[in-house]
């Protein structure tokens, strides 16, 4: 291995501290996994507690590692930093050391051979990380994905990529002719006080949750508007919200284009720079970190400056990833049809009749979601906090049927399940979460919560 | 200031077009330019499903519902290998630059560097002393202009194919257009150079990033030329309007008026798969589908390709898969799903509705083309599809 890089990262506070107790073990790893944690560290104040747990538990089970046990587990990343010549880089700064790293790794083509050993060093140490954040008995957690009513379902093909998940449960829609009353449904009616769904008092009373375990996350209003009177601890944002924001940030963007734009790894630098934010009320929650969240997603996610539930399935995956609510609800809604640029070609004040108005797509939004909310899905699956610990629930609006996919049992539930209420499905919610159902009326369905 | 009249589209595309006279020049001149000496009487066009797409949404028997052209009437003519692997780094310039040099890539991804082995282009035109009229890429994608050489010394810019990038030739075309003070409407015609340099400049994995210079440009009054009839075609409003859709016609337009051996299409708006918009993908993959069939028959209906073409029809690059990568809106993951392509091959020496599981490769493609058209191919990895007749 390559001498250690004497890092600056400049660090305060308790990754400081953290530093300091593990310098030792950070002196012994590869140049690029011990500026990737400096570089972690120095994010401190914008990590979310669970990022900020998984740095720990790294450090930790790292320092746990025998000398020649950790050798052999970063072996492979060593070997590449020689041969690439790591150590000519003169930077002491982690995130230019990074840059650096993998300029000159692209250059010798070592990138994927790099990587591949960095995931074999991940793929050695994760399961410890794993065990110690995410034991059997760690709370559970819920994930709901709902289809906007403009959406233009197809039933035949409604959740077509879950053909072998899950159960379909049949669902009595009382109440459930627009969005807002199947909404209303959905999360129930607080008699004491009508402006907050019941599952969410329920949540509120129960402690213990606060606003960054529970996420909505939509294309359009209907959630945050459930939720206007915001007295509940909730983390929310809509793209239909953040529509100044995104006016902003592409104004900005474009303007540099027109100046003129060497390489996308330029514009991505230029972007970082850009001091735009959100404005304060556009988003429910409006912590930096949450700000944070959002300006990386539109300036990293393809498409979310322009597709909502691109910006949809973008956001709750990095919820999912970054903040591991244990609440998450996602509403899709319809998509604008793209112009064909021809009917760009008009000028600047185009008569009425000139004017190509933005035409909804619902039957395309529906293509676009199934596959989306399988994305959602998936990346869920794919993290320790979310296996085998969540139960996931589908709904369409004004569809009478929902999907329930309860990821601690394998296979399908073989029973099949009665008729239930939108009252039974926020009772089963309240249940699953742990809290109390006493004022939500339905009845918990019992497959799905014993 | 003088109220101006605001115009319709039509009007404001004669404005610009009228703005260009002293571009225009006649099409005898092209006459000028033609090669006459040594033309194989072969002819081969390769096709591209550019931007990357999956074999579950295209060959794979769940995907034939989005390409029903290359299904129902192409394959039956022609051969298809359903089983083609990429093995080189999965961004749009490298995988196409392995697709017309036979070799791996491995330069700048955004397309700021030409290739470093020899293309099917220089190596056509320096066997038989063709001049550049004879092999072209017409590329979608605006990170292309490099495509047509390498950086080789020995060959290069003497020797490589005429790019063009139809949607910049449009860009350049408007932006001439309105920096000229004649006509009316100066403030309108900077608002629309503006509009539609928004609308043109699309890059679906992050926007803004350069065009770089070609070498070896087009001559002056070809490019002249292509940019009117390029205008011409978008006065129509009944034009469904798309990148691919100019590049479709300005293919045609080559084809017309040139009749090169050699020809290599870039369709790209499958790329809108960044967007995150499965349907917009899907959509797309049909649009080009039609259009290779379209292209397919246009050929056929040109004495100077009839009977003598040969057609190849390959994807560049593959999709992420769900599992395993990241999903279809990317092509980085590296995995099965980002390399597993296919080919579709038909015309002049290609068996009639066969098919063979051998599994190829897309650096194949560079050596076939290269024993179709009479010429070697010394640093290829690939190898000439063999079940086609030479």
């Amino acid at each position: 291995m390559i001498a250690a890089i004497q890092f600056d990262a400049r660090l305060i506070g308790e990754a400081a501290s953290l530093a300091r107790t593990y310098s030792e073990l950070l002196q012994r790893l590869p140049s690029t996994i011990h500026a990737f944690i400096l570089v972690e560290l120095q994010k401190w104040p914008m990590l979310f507690g669970a990022e900020q747990r998984y740095q720990r538990a790294l450090l930790q089970v790292l320092s746990r590692f025998a000398e020649d046990e950790l050798a052999d587990a970063v072996s492979g990343i060593a070997r590449i930093e020689t041969e690439a010549r790591l150590d000519t880089i003169a930077t002491r700064d982690p995130v230019r050391f990074q840059d650096e790293a993998q300029a000159h790794l692209r250059k010798q083509q070592r990138v994927q051979a790099w990587r591949t050993e960095v995931d074999r060093f991940f793929q050695a140490v994760d399961p410890a990380i794993e065990a110690q954040l995410y034991p059997a008995d760690a709370p559970r957690r819920l994930v709901v994905q709902i289809y906007g009513s403009n959406i233009a379902v197809q039933t035949d093909k409604l959740w077509s990529r879950f053909k072998r998940s899950g159960m379909r449960i049949p669902l009595a829609l009382d109440a459930g002719g627009s969005s807002e009353g199947f909404l209303r449904a959905l999360f129930g009616t607080n008699a004491r006080d009508e402006t907050t769904p019941a599952l969410f008092s329920a949540v509120k009373n129960a402690g213990g949750l606060d606003a960054v375990d529970t996420w909505i996350v939509e294309s359009h209003e209907a959630l945050h508007e459930l939720c206007g009177g915001n007295t509940v601890p909730l983390t929310g944002i809509s793209f239909d919200r953040l529509r100044t924001y995104r006016d902003e940030l592409t104004r900005a963007l474009y303007d540099k284009i027109k100046s003129g734009v060497e390489s996308p790894q330029a514009f991505a630098a230029y972007a970082r720079t850009l001091k735009i934010a959100p404005e304060t009320n556009a988003l429910l929650s409006s912590t930096e970190i949450v700000r944070s969240l959002v300006r990386d997603v539109f300036l990293t996610g393809n498409g979310t400056l322009f597709v909502n539930n691109t910006f949809v399935e973008w956001t709750a995956v990095q919820a999912l990833r970054r903040a591991q609510p244990r609440l998450l609800i996602t509403r899709f809604g319809v998509r604008d049809k793209l112009k064909p640029f021809s009917s760009l070609l008009l000028f600047s004040q185009p008569r009425t009749s000139d004017r190509i108005p933005l035409i909804e797509d619902p039957v395309g939004s529906f293509v676009d979601v199934e596959q989306l909310a399988y994305y959602v899905w998936l990346n869920a699956e794919k993290n320790a906090a979310y296996r085998r610990k969540t139960l996931y629930l589908f709904l369409a609006e004004g569809i009478d049927e929902m999907l329930a996919i309860r990821s601690d049992l394998d296979g399908s539930p073989s029973t099949v399940a009665p008729r239930a209420t939108l009252a039974d499905v926020c009772a089963t919610m309240a249940q699953w979460l742990g809290v109390s159902s006493q004022e939500i009326g339905g009845r918990a369905i019992p497959v799905l919560v014993t | 200031m003088i109220p101006i009249p605001t115009l319709r589209r039509r009007d404001a595309i004669r404005v610009l077009a009228a703005c260009m006279a002293d571009w225009f020049m006649p099409r005898r001149l092209f006459a000028q330019g033609r090669s006459a000496s040594r033309k194989p009487d072969r002819r081969v066009i390769v096709v591209t499903f550019g931007g990357g797409v999956r074999y579950e949404d295209t060959l794979a028997p769940q995907g034939w519902i989005n390409i029903p052209h290359l299904a129902n009437e192409l394959v039956p003519q022609g051969l298809v290998y359903p089983v083609a692997h990429y093995e080189g780094l999965t961004g749009h310039f490298n995988s196409t630059g392995a697709l017309v040099t036979g070799c791996r890539q491995d330069v700048d991804a955004y397309g700021s560097e030409a290739p470093v082995t020899p293309t099917i282009f220089e190596l056509f035109r320096k066997a038989h002393g063709l001049l550049p009229d004879e092999a072209w890429v017409i590329a979608t994608n605006k990170s292309f202009s490099l495509m047509g050489g390498s950086k080789l010394r020995a060959f290069g810019d003497p020797f490589a194919a005429n790019v063009v990038l139809p949607k910049q030739l449009l860009i350049e075309t408007i932006k001439s257009a309105v920096s000229t003070n004649a006509g009316p409407g100066v403030e309108d015609r900077q608002a629309l150079a503006e509009q539609m340099l928004s609308a043109l400049d699309e890059g679906y994995e992050g926007f803004g990033w350069r065009v770089f210079e070609s070498g070896r440009p087009l001559r002056a009054e070809l490019k002249a030329t292509l940019a009117k009839s390029l205008l011409d075609y978008f006065n129509d409003p009944t034009v469904p309007t798309s990148g691919d859709e100019l590049t479709f016609f300005m293919t045609k337009e080559i084809m017309n008026r040139l009749a090169p051996s050699l020809l290599v299409v870039n369709f790209w708006d499958i790329d809108i798969a960044h967007y995150g918009a499965y349907s917009l993908y899907l959509e797309a993959i049909r649009r080009t589908d039609r259009l290779v069939y379209e292209l397919w028959q246009h050929a056929q209906s040109l004495p100077q390709y009839r009977d003598r073409t040969t057609l190849l029809v390959v994807p560049e690059l593959g999709r992420d898969g769900d599992v395993a990568g990241n999903g279809f809106a990317n092509h980085r993951s590296g995995d099965e799903s980002c390399r597993r392509v296919w080919l579709v091959a038909l015309g002049a020496g290609v068996p009639k509705g066969a098919g063979t599981e051998r599994p190829i490769r897309t650096f194949d493609v560079a050596p076939t083309v290269a024993q179709i058209l009479g010429f070697k191919m010394p640093e290829s990895e690939g190898k000439p599809l063999v079940e086609l007749a030479f």
